[in-house]
C-alpha cells in the first residue's frame, strides 16, 4: 500500500502542477482555456529545440558542448518565457470575447488549440520527440526492495517549488493582490485605476508559461507527440472544477487527491485507473457541486 | 473568483462536446466526384482508405495511407487496373469503431467506391468490415492484428494483411520460456486486440509449463504506468509480455526506460509498429517484439523498396518505410493485381483470385513465400523477432533482427475453428 500512495501523491503533484496555469486563467477571466494543452505541448517541442537545436548552424557543436544540466535548466527557463509570449498573443485574440457569451471564448481557444497543433505537427513532424534528461535526474533508486524513478521525485520536487512559487505571487505580492481582485470584482479594478486589460495580458501569459513549464516537465513521462496536449487538458480541466473554479488550494488538493485515486486503483485494479477519476468527479461533485473548494455565488452568501 | 453553477454546467458541456468533436474531419481527397468518370470516359476505380488520422492509432494510419498511396501510384503510372484509373478518398476513422462504421457507410453510399482498405486498431478494422459484408464490399485490413479479426469476427470479404497477436505469441513464447523462465506477468492493453492476444499467449504459456503470475488490463489512454510498474516489480516475473498499443506503448517504453527496467526482465512485446518507435531513442527500445518487415533486412530489392518510398514520401518524418507501410503497400498491391488477374472487379471474382494469393518470397522481400488462408483470410506470412540495435549509430538503424520464422511454423489454428466464413451465396454481388 505504502509505494503505491507515495506514487500517489507523487503524480498528485504533477497533476496539481498541470492544472495551475489552467486555474489561473479560468479564475480571472472565466475563460475556459482550451489551448492549455497545445501550449503544454509547444513548451515541451520548444524545450527540446533549446536543449538540442537544429537551426544554430556552426555554432551547434559549440553549444552542445555545454553540460546537458544548463542546457535543460535554459530550456526550463526560456521555453515559458517563448510560449508566454505566444499566450499574449492569444490573450489579444481573446479579449474581443470579453463581455459576452462565455462560449465565444471557449470556442476561440478550441480553435487556437486546433491551429497550435497543426502548427506543431508541420514544423516538428507527426512523430515522437524525447526530451533529454541530464543523467543526475534519469534512472531508478532503490527504496526497500523497489526501484522508483528518480526523475519522478525530482518533477515533484520541481512542481512543489513551482506551486510555492505561484502561491507566494498571489498571496505576498501587491501584483498577486490585484490579480486576485481583479477575478473578484474586475469593475472596482478597474475604478480603482488599475489596468485590467494590463493584468487580464500578464495573468493569460503566467497561465500560458506555467503550461509550458508542465509540458517541460511531464514530457519525460509522458512522452512528445503533436496531439499530447488533448492528454493534458482533460486532466486539468477535472481538477479544476474538482477543486473548485479559480481556488488555488482546491487545485493544489485535488490534483492530490486525483493522483492518489490514480496511484492506488493503478496498483491494485489498473483496469480502472483512467476511469477512476472521472468517478472521483462524480462523487465530490454530487455533494458539492461547486468543488471541493468552490465558493458560493453571491446570491447565495 | 466565482462563475455561476448553471452557467458553468453549459460550459462543461460544451467543453465535453469539444473534446469529443476534437479530430480531424479527413481528407476526402477525391470526395463526391470520385467516381466521376474521367475525360476518356473510363470509370475510375475508387478505393476508399479507412486510415485513422487522429486518436492512438494516428501515426500509424499516416503510415498505412502511404503504402495504400504508392501502390496506387504504381498502376496508375501503368495505365491504372483493366484500363480505368484508379482513384482513393481518404476519411479520418478517428481510431473509433462508430466513426469507422460511418465512414465506410459513407463511402459506399456516396463515394461508390470499389474497395475499402486501412486498419491499424482492431476495433474498428472490426466494424468497417461489417459494413463491408453487409453491401459485399471487399476490405482489406492492412494493419490489425487482433486474432478475432481472422476468427470469430472474419468476414466473406475481409483479408487481413498482418501477423496476428496468437502467430506472434507462437513465434517467442516456447524459446522465452526456455531462455527466461516460467513466470510471467502480462500487461495488456484493455480492448479487442489486447485480449486477443493475451488469451493466445496464456494459451501457450500454460502448454509450454510456464504460468501467469498476474495481468494487468491497461485501459486505453493510460499515460502514467508507475504505479503499473511498482506493481510490476512486486511480483517479480520472469518474463513480461506486453501487448500495449500505439501512444499507450510509447508512454510505457519512455517510463520503463526511466527506471532501467528494460534489463531487468525480459520483456516481450507482442508487435512493434515502426511508427511506434520511430524518433524514440533506441534504450527505449528494450525486449524483444516482433514485426512482419524491416527496411534494413539483407534481402535483394529491400534497397530500391526503401529508395522509392523516399522519393513517394519526402514530406513524411519517417524517412524509412516500416511494416505498416509494407502492410499497406502490399495489400493494396495484391488486391489490384487480383482484379488484374480476375479481369472484372466483381466482388465474388476478386475474393476467389485472393483465397488463391500465393506470393513468393523473393517478390515480398520477405525470407518464406507468404500465402492466402482460404479458410479464414489471413495472410500467412514470415514473422520476424527482432530488439534494439545498440551497435549501430545510425538514427533509422533501430531493430536487430534475430530470427525469421517461417508462416507453418506460428500458424494461428483455434481461427481455423473459430472462423465461418459466409457463403458466397449469403454475400451481396458488387460490381463497381
Amino acid at each position: 500500500m505504502l509505494p503505491h500512495l507515495i506514487n500517489g501523491i507523487s503524480l498528485g503533484i504533477l497533476f496539481g502542477l498541470l492544472a495551475l496555469g489552467f486555474m489561473l486563467i479560468v479564475g480571472v477571466m472565466e475563460v475556459i482555456n482550451l489551448a492549455h494543452g497545445s501550449l503544454f505541448a509547444l513548451g515541451a517541442y520548444v524545450a527540446v529545440e533549446i536543449i538540442n537545436p537544429g537551426w544554430m548552424g556552426g555554432a551547434t557543436a559549440a553549444y552542445l558542448q555545454l553540460p546537458l544540466a544548463l542546457r535543460y535548466a535554459l530550456a526550463l527557463l526560456l521555453a515559458p518565457i517563448v510560449v508566454g509570449a505566444l499566450g499574449m498573443a492569444l490573450e489579444r485574440c481573446v479579449r474581443r470575447t470579453y463581455g459576452k457569451k462565455a462560449e465565444y471564448g471557449l470556442l476561440l481557444t478550441f480553435g487556437a488549440a486546433l491551429v497550435l497543433e497543426e502548427c506543431i505537427r508541420i514544423v516538428w513532424g507527426p512523430g515522437e520527440k524525447s526530451l533529454p534528461l541530464p543523467e543526475s535526474v534519469n534512472g531508478g533508486f532503490l527504496a526497500g526492495d523497489l526501484i522508483y524513478s528518480k526523475y519522478r521525485f525530482f518533477a515533484a520536487f520541481l512542481g512543489i517549488v513551482l506551486m510555492a512559487m505561484v502561491w507566494l505571487f498571489l498571496e505576498k505580492t501587491p501584483y498577486g493582490a490585484r490579480v486576485k481582485a481583479g477575478a473578484h470584482d474586475s469593475e472596482m479594478v478597474r475604478a480603482l485605476g488599475i489596468n485590467i486589460s494590463r493584468l487580464r495580458l500578464f495573468v493569460f501569459a503566467l497561465g500560458a508559461a506555467l503550461a509550458a513549464v508542465a509540458g517541460i516537465i511531464l514530457t519525460p513521462i509522458w512522452g512528445l507527440r503533436p496531439h499530447v496536449g488533448v492528454d493534458a487538458v482533460i486532466p486539468s480541466f477535472l481538477i479544476i472544477v474538482l477543486g473548485g473554479v479559480g481556488s488555488f488550494w482546491g487545485a493544489v488538493i485535488a490534483g492530490l487527491l486525483v493522483g492518489i485515486t490514480v496511484g492506488l486503483t493503478g496498483g491494485y485494479a489498473a483496469e480502472w485507473s483512467v476511469m477512476s477519476m472521472y468517478l472521483l468527479l462524480i462523487l465530490v461533485l454530487s455533494f458539492r457541486a461547486r468543488g471541493l473548494m468552490g465558493k458560493k455565488s453571491a446570491l447565495e452568501a | 473568483m466565482t462563475m455561476q453553477p448553471a452557467k458553468f454546467a453549459t460550459l462543461t458541456a460544451l467543453l465535453l462536446l469539444a473534446v469529443a468533436c476534437n479530430k480531424k474531419t479527413g481528407d476526402a481527397s477525391a470526395g463526391a466526384s470520385a467516381s466521376a468518370q474521367t475525360a476518356d470516359g473510363k470509370k475510375p476505380i475508387v478505393i476508399g482508405i479507412t486510415a485513422d488520422a487522429s486518436g492512438q492509432y494516428a501515426n500509424s494510419g499516416d503510415s498505412d495511407k502511404r503504402g495504400v498511396l504508392m501502390a496506387i501510384e504504381e498502376f496508375n503510372a501503368k495505365g491504372g487496373v483493366l484500363g480505368r484509373p484508379i482513384k482513393f478518398v481518404h476519411i479520418d476513422t478517428e481510431t473509433t469503431p462508430a466513426t469507422g462504421s460511418r465512414v465506410a457507410e459513407r463511402m459506399i453510399k456516396q463515394d461508390k467506391v470499389a474497395f475499402l482498405v486501412g486498419g491499424v486498431s482492431s476495433g474498428v478494422a472490426n466494424a468497417v468490415s461489417q459494413v463491408a459484408q453487409k453491401y459485399g464490399v471487399i476490405y482489406l485490413n492492412t494493419n490489425s492484428s487482433s486474432p478475432s479479426e481472422a476468427g470469430e469476427n472474419c468476414h466473406r470479404v475481409k483479408f487481413v494483411w498482418d501477423g496476428n497477436g496468437n502467430n506472434f505469441a507462437q513465434a517467442s513464447v516456447k524459446s522465452a520460456i526456455g531462455t527466461f523462465g516460467k513466470r510471467w506477468l502480462l500487461i495488456t492493453n484493455d480492448y479487442v486486440w489486447g485480449h486477443d492476444t493475451a488469451k493466445a499467449t496464456k494459451k501457450l504459456i500454460a502448454e509450454n509449463g510456464g504460468e501467469v503470475v498476474q495481468e494487468i488490463l491497461v485501459p486505453q489512454g493510460t499515460r502514467d504506468f508507475s504505479a503499473i510498474l511498482l506493481k510490476v516489480q512486486q511480483k517479480a516475473p520472469n518474463v513480461i509480455a506486453a501487448a500495449v498499443g500505439g501512444d499507450d506503448l510509447k508512454a510505457m517504453r519512455t517510463q520503463v526506460s526511466q527506471m532501467k527496467l528494460g534489463d531487468k526482465y525480459a520483456w516481450i512485446n507482442n508487435q512493434q509498429d515502426w511508427p511506434d518507435v520511430y524518433g524514440l531513442p533506441r534504450t527505449d527500445l528494450f525486449g524483444v517484439f516482433g514485426t512482419t518487415w524491416y527496411h534494413g533486412l539483407d534481402l535483394p530489392g529491400v534497397k530500391e523498396f526503401n529508395t522509392k518510398y523516399l522519393k513517394a514520401n519526402s514530406d513524411s518524418s519517417i524517412k524509412t518505410p516500416g511494416n505498416v507501410f509494407y502492410n499497406g503497400y502490399w495489400a493494396t498491391r495484391s488486391l489490384l493485381e487480383a482484379v488484374e488477374r480476375a479481369k472484372t472487379t466483381n466482388n465474388h471474382a476478386v475474393i476467389k483470385e485472393l483465397e488463391q494469393l500465393k506470393l513468393p518470397a523473393a517478390a515480398r522481400m520477405q525470407h518464406h513465400d507468404a500465402y492466402m488462408n482460404p479458410v479464414t483470410h489471413q495472410l500467412q506470412q514470415t514473422l520476424y523477432l527482432a530488439t534494439a540495435n545498440l551497435q549501430s549509430t545510425q538514427p533509422d538503424e533501430l531493430f536487430k533482427i534475430l530470427s525469421n520464422t517461417p508462416p507453418g511454423d506460428v500458424l494461428d489454428k483455434e481461427a481455423d475453428g473459430k472462423c465461418k466464413l459466409e457463403p458466397f451465396e449469403a454475400t451481396p454481388v458488387y460490381e463497381p
